[in-house]
């Protein structure tokens, strides 16, 4: 990953609002994590699993943050049961950041995610957008942020292969 | 050995109205909605993912003090909060693991299957070996109370392993409806609102820019 697509995720985040942060580093993705827990704005939290971080992203929106929570598509799988308590009882709004692997143009065999990833964001009713281009990287962090405020509901960024690489 | 009611009620009497609580689900936060029904409760936060959410908490809000009401099944399904929580070491955070054992007798009227600290594990030493130095066990009213005046006097986090019987001998009438979890959310953070000046919830006021 290049550091310029890195920073384009980092300044989604922060126009977005986002000043907290939890997860566990994904390779594909680790220069994101580096710039988000060197960031002064943003308290990152590192966990032991992605259900752990969920749960404290959620503490963190209580106590009045915008939280982010940046996990990888294997991560989403382990957070699952959390975020749909999350999504679908508590209806809370966390913004995930999720590095797309599988996705058409991936030149790795992530086959697994890409069956996964998007019926899984579908079965917990989490609204999400697919970027593909880097140019819409910032964007759609802010807009995904914006819409998860406002309908009290979750809501994820899938960032691709194209767009990240 | 105590009873977890009996414990809670203890607690209901000792705690500063300002404290923050996260409860996990089930008997924790049934009884202590009924106790204790106040704004400051985050109720029904679900296996794995209380202490987490108090972490989380106490981390944004480090002026008030958050208890967590952990439970040794509900703790146990993400242990690594511990290490988490300790280096993250927030100062205003103390975790009450009710720890009675068992998998489900809390609803029943004989033991469910034992937990991991029904077996070998003691979480004392767990906590500790995780890093959080102030961690300690205790097994009647006179000593919880103790260790949760001393937590709340001093720098944490803490970590309180409250052993308690197996089963919820004494567990009272339902006497109220406790708020579901879209309730509580806005009961609290309308609190936490009030408390801090921050805007928790809404948003979508045209930003999208």
């Amino acid at each position: 990953m290049k550091p310029e697509k890195a920073r384009l995720v980092l300044a989604g985040l922060k126009e977005a609002g986002v000043n907290f942060a939890a997860g566990v580093p994904d390779a594909q993705f680790i220069q994101v994590y580096r710039m988000v827990a060197a960031d002064p704005d943003i308290r990152y939290v590192g966990t032991a699993n992605e259900a752990e971080a969920a749960g404290v992203a959620m503490g963190a929106w209580f106590g009045g943050m915008r939280p982010a929570l940046i996990i990888a598509t294997s991560g989403l799988l382990v957070a699952t049961y959390h975020l749909a308590r999350i999504n679908l009882l508590h209806e809370v709004p966390l913004l995930i950041v999720i590095p797309y692997r599988g996705d058409l143009g991936d030149p790795r065999w992530m086959g697994l995610y890409q069956k996964t990833t998007e019926p899984a964001l579908k079965a917990m009713d989490i609204p999400y957008r697919v970027v593909t281009r880097s140019a819409d990287i910032a964007r759609t962090i802010k807009d995904c942020q914006e819409s998860a405020r406002a309908w009290l509901r979750c809501a994820a960024v899938l960032l691709t292969e194209e767009a990240l690489w | 050995m105590v009873t977890r009611f009996a414990l809670l009620k203890e607690l209901a009497s000792i705690i500063p109205d300002d404290i923050l609580i996260v409860a996990s689900i089930g008997n924790n936060s049934g009884f202590w909605g009924q106790i204790k029904d106040r704004e400051a409760n985050l109720l029904h936060v679900t296996m794995g993912m209380c202490s987490a959410t108090a972490l989380g908490l106490a981390l944004a809000l480090p002026d008030r003090r958050v208890i967590a009401l952990d439970a040794d099944g509900n703790l146990t399904l993400n242990l690594g909060v511990l290490g988490t929580v300790a280096n993250e070491s927030p100062k205003n955070l103390t975790i009450i693991v009710m720890d009675n054992g068992n998998y489900l007798g809390s609803h029943k009227d004989e033991p469910g299957m034992p937990t991991a600290t029904g077996g070998k594990m003691n979480l004392e030493g767990v906590g500790r070996q995780c890093g959080i130095a102030s961690s300690s066990t205790v097994q009647d009213v006179e000593s919880f109370r103790d260790k949760v005046q001393s937590a709340l006097s001093r720098p944490g986090p803490h970590l309180i392993d409250a052993r308690i019987e197996a089963l919820d001998s004494d567990r009272p009438a339902r006497a109220k409806r406790i708020a579901d979890p879209r309730q509580n959310k806005y009961q609290f953070a309308n609190y936490i609102e009030k408390a801090t000046g921050v805007q928790i919830i809404g948003g979508g006021l045209g930003n999208f820019g």
